[in-house]
């Protein structure tokens, strides 16, 4: 065993404070990662800073054609969410398909999308619907957040506090799911909006979520499954690992992209 | 698993070798290392902490150099142990060709984890030890541009 310390601050400055100056200390989200992370000895962080008890980082609320949602919301409140449900079923629907139930129940968005899981659900939502990173002390288009697998724009003392996401007129997420970790071997988001045709693609790329231009530019044409048929998909850049090859991917995400504008 | 690259440095064959040779440039482009001393001319010990999301584990090891055929090549290798996480070691061959007044660095590295490490599982290690490589090169192709006067 070694010693970690918890702390629950009840204000973002607080928490800054905490995090100030100690290297060695992490943020603590729904702990559906680092927790796992701690018991495996792979992570000793000297302290947890629980930020799920800050005033205002839990919650959705909207306007008209807007959410925003608490960077500490589980994924099994946006999934029961009526607002999410009626402003963005998509994002509902893919937070009800995110691991088991005790996953959901206890995992954070704000917590998926800091990790950055090269594998996780919620940056295929947030790439595809331009959604905005709101933390501490600026807001980050989503274009602009992901880096990488497990390297976002956030600084080491940044804290996320929540996430815009603009309605689509249409969206949809179709995820082929490893059957054991029930992470997304693939998953494809595409989404209609204000801000364009995006597709954003999760659990294929070597560097984590990505967009795919050849699949925008055919959907901006023609809205249709059938005109995923005749997009060049590579598997150049994509994953191989013992679930599947990167050519397995490439055909993966062609499949998943017609489930998902089919679904629309 | 292989790692290449190939870089353009805007410095003399000499000058570049000679970086290739100072601790102290190398403890600067390593990413994540926090000390590297000279144990001889061509031994190193190096503590390095390597951050793969919510993973973060320090390794103590030794780094070398062999093969050198100065100015021209060398290998650096390096080998540490990081605890509980497990360990890792990696080789990088380096080769500096003349061009012009410019030096083209080609690099062949080779990677290995085992232990606790290498049960996140190869789409992990893989792209993070591209990602390193990568960082090390690119940060040294940096520094030396950097230091190189305007009309050198």
């Amino acid at each position: 065993m070694y010693p970690t310390k918890y702390h629950k601050p009840a204000s973002i400055s607080d928490a800054v404070a905490l995090l100030a100056g100690n290297d060695e200390a992490m943020i603590l989200g729904g702990g559906q990662t680092l927790l796992a992370t701690m018991k495996q000895h792979l992570a000793a962080p000297s302290d947890l800073v629980d930020i799920r008890a800050i005033k205002g980082m839990s919650g959705i609320s909207t306007s008209d054609t807007a959410l925003t949602i608490g960077a500490a919301t589980t994924h099994a409140d946006v999934a029961a969410s009526k607002e999410v449900k009626k402003l963005c079923p998509a994002l509902a629907d893919l937070a009800s398909h995110i691991g088991d139930p005790a996953v959901r129940s206890q995992g954070t968005i704000g917590g998926s999308i800091a990790n950055n899981d090269p594998a996780a659900d919620y940056p295929a939502a947030m790439l595809a619907l331009a959604a905005t990173i709101v933390t501490n002390k600026r807001e980050i288009a989503a274009d602009d957040f992901f880096l990488g697998q497990f390297t976002t724009a956030l600084e080491e003392d940044e804290i996320i506090t929540a996430v815009k996401v603009n309605a689509a007129t249409k969206a949809a997420y179709a995820k082929f799911a490893q059957p054991a970790s029930l992470f997304a071997m693939v998953g494809v988001f595409v989404a209609k909006g204000a801000a364009g045709v995006r597709v954003a693609i999760t659990g294929a790329g070597d560097d984590g979520v990505f967009r795919h231009a050849g699949l925008e530019a055919a959907l901006t044409a023609d809205w249709s499954d059938s005109a995923v048929n005749e997009v060049a998909i590579s598997a150049d850049g994509l994953m191989s690992d013992l679930h599947g090859s990167a050519e397995y991917r490439a055909n993966l995400i062609r499949v998943m992209a017609k489930r998902a504008v089919a679904a629309t | 698993m292989e790692l290449t690259g190939e870089y353009r440095i805007a410095a003399p064959r000499q000058q570049v070798w000679e970086a290739l040779n100072d601790a102290e440039v190398l403890q600067a482009c390593i990413p994540g290392c926090q000390e590297l001393e000279k144990t001889s001319d061509t031994e190193m010990l190096a503590k390095v902490t390597l951050k793969i999301g919510p993973v973060k584990a320090t390794f103590g090891g030794e780094v070398e150099l062999v093969n050198i055929d100065a100015p021209k090549s060398y290998t650096i290798q390096g080998e540490g142990k990081g605890g509980i996480a497990g360990f890792a070691k990696g080789s990088a061959d380096v080769v500096l060709a003349e061009d012009g007044d410019d030096t083209i660095l080609t690099y062949n590295a080779s990677a290995e984890v085992g232990g606790k490490l290498a049960q996140l599982g190869n789409r992990l290690i893989q792209s993070t030890a591209r990602k390193l490589a990568a960082a090390f090169f690119d940060n040294f192709h940096e520094r030396l541009n950097q230091s190189t006067p305007e009309d050198a």
